[in-house]
């Protein structure tokens, strides 16, 4: 990679908590823990920053985490909600830099590298983003930036809630050197006792370590470590578009019987999947058809053929077949869907490709996946 | 600010940096349009970060100043009005911009000039002429086959190498490499290869429809920036940082078959394929064979549709080597055989899983691979 990069870190604060706390105005101020039920063995998912003052943290059980905090109020999680936020701050992301790579609902690294300049500094860029999630969203994010994934990463950590922490270039080591080996990536529970053992517990300790004792005891792995906790790191941004699986559905204002209109509806969603699967240079061997009855019982019946296929004709067939299939007189159905699954890019329809697989030479630099 | 201008030239002005300016973008004043007083003319500019433009326009100036106003609004507007005089003034401290053309008069609510996003002076890095329709055919030879899916950055832009006397010209989306060489009026004083978003050289196609003089093209010192200027526009362009893929080695040195054909019948030809391919997977399939004693050889492009129909059409073609048989998205050939200018062409191939090159003849600036799709024959 040429020159100097600039990522950035952006992780929601509490991100399914404020999501509730959002949504009910009776939740904020107040300790929410979202979960399962502790009957049930639930674990806490996610904790509000009133609830975590209370030593609340992810992951805990939650009949735990409710005798830490009995004033707590326990939500269940919603995540078709969260899912629906998060597109939006993805959204907003995606409006600074088409480089984005999402870690999770709620976090995700940017390179701006080429956006840097005209935003005025890294800063203001960063600045600009938490300004524009909140407006979108009502939440905050903090955001944590550098030359790279690394430093980006702990910077966000760094500064939450509501964080704002911009590592200046030549400043990582010196950034990284005093806090505690846990906070790099990579670095879980095992590798920080092993380390700890070896008496090393910073990350500028970690910087100094010797070459050959970091590699018995991590392998290949122990020099990257170390080249991390040194503030360099080469990895590149890597925007993920795979997707699994393109989806149409449709619910009707009043229950439908089977017959011409829902046979309709049926074909025009084929249709659509078919152009969206064309959009994408896709095609799909499974083709599922989903129903919901007018007594919310939902069905799923698939089908899955020899050759991928982006062709209406072909999935609004097998969608029918399915239809026909399960159909009962007297069925009435408040929801109908198609699903086009088992994707496939455009190269497994017979186009080669240009540069053979796994051929490093010819991929561009940073990029191993051509 | 005091300024008057005749309508069809802000019109104009408005059209062409219109292109730049951005749709949604996490920069509100990125989707307006800068004007300003610049050295007794009227300068306007527009950004959507990844390209800036800006174009200058005659007119009377009373008194010197700058503003930023929306653009769709202000073109909308501009766009409606009579062929008149249009005179745009602000006053002092105020954020108000006030128009009046003939009988109309709008006020329109501006941003700072000064929040503007500065657009960066490129002149440092070593300046080319090139002649525009030359740049034009060469643009448009090669952009077609630049990825428009931003997951690998550095196959969106299009690879610009300067050598000697020789500007190349590549780009290659993973199934298809196009690489055009221009000849340069000057020797260029050392090697430079920089990498201009795809998008940016569509625009400056664009902009370079009517343009008679030589266009010139900087770098900045530290390749990150590009500048085009044309006759009283500029369009300035982030250039994509990263490394090209080494495609020397992806054009075939030999070849077993040889096909020469009219582009214009092999274009027809394959258009008419690729509607019943169109169903399919695109797939047009191709055979040649050399004709016996003397007689010329043929060439069929055939495609069907499952269930549907096909289709075949033959054409005389001047063949050389083994009979051969290659099947392409039929897309891919016609994308080529469009941009090439008539006269003949030649397909050369090794095999049915091997690159088509495609060669216009008598001419050596340009040269197109495409990869086969794979078929069961």
């Amino acid at each position: 990679m040429a020159g100097q990069r600039t990522i950035l870190h952006a992780d929601m604060d509490a991100f399914y908590a404020s999501v509730e706390q959002r949504d009910r105005p009776e939740l904020r101020g107040r300790p929410v823990v979202v979960g399962g039920a502790p009957e049930a063995r639930g674990v806490v998912a996610a904790a509000s920053y009133e609830a975590r003052a209370f030593g609340v943290r992810s992951a805990l059980p939650m009949s735990r985490a409710l005798r830490l905090c009995p004033e707590a109020v326990r939500v269940s999680p919603r995540f078709d909600r969260y899912g629906e936020v998060s597109r939006q701050v993805m959204a907003v992301f995606r409006s600074m830099t088409p480089l984005i790579e999402p870690l999770s609902l709620d976090e995700a690294f940017l390179d701006i590298t080429m956006q840097t300049t005209a935003h005025g500094g890294a800063e203001a860029a960063a600045r600009r983003l938490k300004a524009e999630v909140r407006r979108v969203t009502a939440l905050n994010v903090s955001i944590g930036g550098g030359a790279n994934k690394t430093v980006a990463k702990i910077a966000s950590d760094a500064g939450k809630p509501d964080g704002l922490l911009i590592v200046a270039a030549g400043a990582e080591r010196a950034f990284l050197a005093p806090l505690p080996i846990r906070a790099l990536s990579g670095i879980g529970p095992k590798a920080e006792a092993l380390l700890t053992a070896a008496g090393i517990r910073t990350i500028g300790e970690l910087a100094e370590a010797d070459a050959g004792q970091l590699e018995r005891m991590f392998g290949s792995r122990g020099v990257q470590l170390r080249e991390m906790a040194r503030g360099i790191d080469q990895r590149p941004v890597e925007p993920v578009q795979e997707r699994k699986s393109i989806s149409a559905e449709t619910t009707f204002a009043h229950d439908v019987v089977d017959g011409s209109d829902l046979r309709q509806e049926l074909r025009r969603l084929a249709d659509e999947a078919a152009r969206r699967l064309r959009e994408r240079r896709m095609r799909a061997r499974t083709i599922v058809l989903k129903l919901r009855y007018s007594n919310f019982r939902t069905i799923t019946r698939r089908a899955t053929r020899a050759q991928p296929t982006d062709e209406r004709d072909v999935i609004a067939g097998e969608a029918e077949r399915l239809l026909d299939v399960v159909v009962e007189p007297g069925d009435r159905f408040r929801l109908i869907g198609v699903t086009c699954g088992h994707l496939s890019g455009l190269e497994a329809s017979g186009q080669l490709s240009l540069w053979a697989p796994g051929d490093a030479r010819a991929t561009p630099a940073g990029d191993a996946k051509l | 600010m005091n300024v008057t201008c005749l309508q069809e030239n802000l019109a104009r002005g408005l059209g062409i940096v219109g292109r730049a300016v951005a749709v949604r973008s996490t920069l509100p004043i990125t989707s307006n349009v800068l004007i300003a007083t610049d050295h007794g003319r009227i300068k306007l500019a527009a950004t959507n970060l990844d390209i800036a433009l800006s174009c200058w326009i005659g007119g009377q100036i009373e008194e010197e100043g700058a503003i930023t106003v929306p653009a769709r609004l202000l073109a909308d507007f501009v766009n409606s009005l009579p062929t008149e005089k249009i005179q745009l003034s602000l006053s002092p401290r105020s954020r108000q911009v006030k128009l009046v053309c003939a009988r109309n008069e709008a006020t329109i609510g501006g941003l700072d000039a000064d929040d503007f996003p500065p657009i960066p002076a490129v002149d440092d890095g070593g300046t080319l002429e090139i002649d525009p329709k030359m740049l034009r055919e060469a643009i448009s030879q090669v952009v077609f086959s630049a990825a428009t899916d931003d997951s690998r950055p550095v196959l969106t832009g299009i690879d610009l190498v300067v050598e000697g006397d020789q500007l190349t010209f590549a780009a290659a989306d993973g199934f298809r490499l196009a690489v055009r060489h221009l000849q340069l009026q000057k020797k260029a004083a050392e090697r430079q290869e920089v990498i201009v978003p795809a998008k940016a050289l569509a625009e400056l196609s664009r902009l370079l429809q009517d343009q008679e003089d030589p266009v010139r093209m900087t770098f900045n010192a530290n390749k990150t920036q590009v500048l085009f200027a044309l006759k009283d526009v500029e369009l300035v362009a982030q250039l994509i940082q990263g490394t090209f893929p080494d495609y020397s080695r992806l054009i075939p040195k030999e070849w077993g078959s040889r096909a020469v054909v009219e582009v214009r019948d092999f274009l027809q030809e394959t258009k008419i394929a690729s509607i019943f391919a169109r169903d399919g997977s695109g797939i047009v399939r191709i055979t040649f064979q050399g004709g016996d004693d003397g007689t010329p050889g043929r060439m069929t492009i055939a495609a069907r549709a499952e269930e549907i129909g096909d289709n075949s059409g033959e054409l005389d073609a001047q063949v050389e080597g083994e009979p051969a048989k290659i099947a392409f998205n039929g897309r891919y050939l016609q994308d080529v055989l469009a941009v090439l200018d008539g006269g003949r062409v030649a397909l050369e191939t090794t095999g049915p899983s091997q690159p088509g090159v495609i060669r216009p003849l008598d001419n050596d600036t340009y040269v197109h691979v495409v990869m086969p799709m794979f078929v069961q024959w």
